[in-house]
């Protein structure tokens, strides 16, 4: 019955370029998602270089710099 | 007051000045630069930015400009192109005092940039003026070289360079940009962290505004500091991707090696052939001078560069104009979430305040004098100097151990900036108590993943969390710019984090003492309260 509403409305005209601006939009939407992982990647990386080899290493006096250097390189804005 | 004097071939035929603006005559869609005597004021393009108004066009005055027109003023239409005045008029505005100036503090001409707000132009400067921040180009240039990349002056800098061998007179700024060694978005991210690494061990203060974008803070003077923007890109299947707003087919020998241009009294950095970067900014006209030029970027590379590199600072320029306009509403007592909070939560907790603002909470947590340690973690710099100085003074008079409270900088949407706070608070011991007062309902989705990453892995060792949510819009939420939360979304999101819902209490703005009887929806049920647990 679905596709028989779907290819009626479409030979009305407009059904289908409706249907498929519609999945154009959701498409956009996954392909940003996908975009906005690089970001996360690139921060993962960066806290797993800069913070979880030194707390790996179990080193306290090393642990405690790493972190304090981390969070000056972030670029805090009230230092 | 009809126009004074008009030069017969001129594209505008008739301007009238008043209090609203300017009405002016003309055919066509082209840029204008307003003169006041001989001080070009601003710049608009005749169609573009103006209204129609009973068959003429209508500009109307900007906000910014407002407050200096009172006086007799001599205004000009002049073109950008060759600087011919097409039509002047003269008018009396305001009050009528005196003649209009349009000069800061110091009697120095301001004017306004592309994007219409009021600086001091370099066209208005002489070259001694210019020198701080000639000087302060050379020395980030130089800085950046150092660091391992390979600069080049940008955008309306390079502009100027290549068109007129200085800087631009309508411009206010210098920018830099670079292009990454690295063809994809993470590799050029992580380069980007290192940049600032190596900048920071310098002496510089950095600024990051995106995973791509920093601004290189120089000191100038005694007291003051001067920000150059630095844009990185990445060449990527012979695609150029420059912050800012380029994407554009390139090739890399467009870029390198680089050549020199004058600026001035000195020679920068620019890309070996210059015409194809200028020509990705400012489009193929790039040698016709437009004061009032717009960026035509696609819609498709503003969503590449939203994509990869932005949302770390989202909302933060909001906060900082509304701040400088001083329109933001403050606390102006501690909350009775804090007191509820409280008292739900065992002797010598460690209270961790996220959002902690001007640190009212903070303070009085720290009052109780039953808490082995209360933290304050913001995102905003004016609110945490503001709760520091609060807390300096409430040790001061003997009401809180200064040592007990803490007060840092958190960036929920910076996932580095939430997994060091993490790693800093699970050292301090607990049981912790993670507080958001209006926290959540004032970010975006990332941000309020992060929180709860956050706050499962302070909380899991027998502490808990304890949320205060907008979830019905309202006078005052509106006026907070909170964004009402879906009830069920949130507990979903909670359920995600593997966080469990200990309690729930849907209450007012006027139950939570956080509106007035007479106030619109305060005793609406627009507040939601939840004690969330993470226990293992």
């Amino acid at each position: 019955m679905a596709s028989v509403t779907r290819v009626v409305r479409n030979r009305l005209g407009g059904g289908e370029i409706a249907e498929l601006r519609e999945r154009v939009a959701s498409l956009e939407a996954e392909v940003q998602e996908c975009r906005q992982l690089n970001i996360r990647l690139a921060e993962l990386c960066d806290v797993v270089a800069e913070l979880l080899v030194p707390m790996a290493e179990r080193d306290e006096a090393a642990t405690a710099a790493a972190l304090d250097r981390f969070r000056a390189e972030l670029g805090d804005p009230t230092r | 007051m009809a126009a004074t004097d008009r030069r017969p071939d001129a594209p505008i035929s008739a301007l009238v000045v008043d209090d609203d603006g300017l009405r002016i005559e003309g055919r066509g869609d082209f840029a204008v630069n307003v003169v006041f005597g001989e001080q070009r004021v601003l710049s608009f393009w005749l169609e573009r930015d103006t209204v129609a108004r009973d068959g003429t066009r209508f500009f109307a005055w900007p906000a910014q400009l407002k407050r200096f027109l009172n006086g007799a003023v001599t205004v000009s239409l002049r073109s950008p192109v060759d600087g011919s005045t097409w039509i002047s008029a003269d008018a009396v505005l305001g009050d009528g005092q005196g003649v209009v100036a349009v000069v800061d503090g110091q009697g120095r001409p301001l004017g306004m940039d592309k994007s219409m707000k009021l600086h001091r132009l370099f066209g208005d400067s002489d070259r001694t003026a210019m020198e701080p921040l000639a000087a302060a180009l050379d020395d980030v240039l130089a800085a950046l070289e150092r660091a391992g990349v390979q600069p080049f002056v940008a955008y309306g800098t390079l502009l100027g360079a290549v068109r007129d061998g200085d800087f631009i007179g309508h411009d206010s700024d210098a920018d830099i940009g670079y292009v990454s060694q690295h063809a994809h978005p993470v590799d050029a991210i992580r380069e980007s962290f290192a940049l600032q690494r190596r900048l920071l061990a310098m002496g510089y203060r950095v600024q990051r505004y995106s995973g791509l974008g920093l601004k290189v803070l120089v000191r100038e003077g005694e007291s003051s500091w001067r920000g150059l923007d630095v844009f990185g890109g990445f060449l990527r299947d012979d695609m150029l991707y420059l912050m800012g707003e380029v994407g554009h087919p390139f090739r890399s020998e467009w870029l390198h090696p680089r050549g020199t241009a004058r600026l001035g009294e000195r020679e920068v950095p620019v890309p070996a052939q210059p015409e194809h970067l200028l020509e990705a900014m400012y489009g193929p006209s790039w040698r016709v001078p437009d004061p009032a030029y717009k960026f035509t970027t696609l819609v498709s590379t503003q969503r590449r560069l939203d994509g990869w590199f932005r949302g770390l600072r989202t909302g933060l320029e909001v906060r900082w104009r509304r701040f400088r306009a001083r329109s933001e509403p403050v606390a102006t007592a501690p909350s009775t979430f804090a007191a509820w909070a409280h008292a739900q939560s065992p002797a010598g907790a460690c209270f961790v305040d996220v959002g902690c603002g001007r640190g009212l909470d903070v303070v009085w947590l720290a009052e109780r004098g039953d808490a082995a340690r209360v933290v304050g973690l913001d995102y905003f710099a004016p609110d945490l100097r503001l709760a520091e100085r609060g807390v300096g003074a409430a040790a001061g008079e003997g009401r809180v151990v200064r040592d007990r409270v803490e007060l840092t900088w958190l960036n929920l949407a910076e996932i580095r900036s939430v997994m060091e706070t993490i790693a800093r608070l699970s050292r301090t011991p607990g049981p912790r108590v993670v507080l958001a007062h209006h926290v959540l309902d004032a970010t975006e989705a990332h941000a309020r993943r992060n929180f709860l990453r956050l706050a499962r892995v302070l909380t899991r060792e027998g502490g808990r969390c304890f949320l205060q949510v907008q979830v019905a819009p309202t006078a005052r939420s509106r006026a907070w710019r909170l964004r009402a939360l879906d009830r069920d979304e949130l507990a979903a999101l909670i359920a995600a984090a593997g966080g469990t819902i200990e309690h729930e209490l849907l209450t007012s703005e006027l139950e939570v003492g956080l509106a007035d009887p007479e106030d619109e929806g305060a005793a609406a049920p627009a507040i939601m309260r939840m004690v969330v647990s993470w226990h293992r």
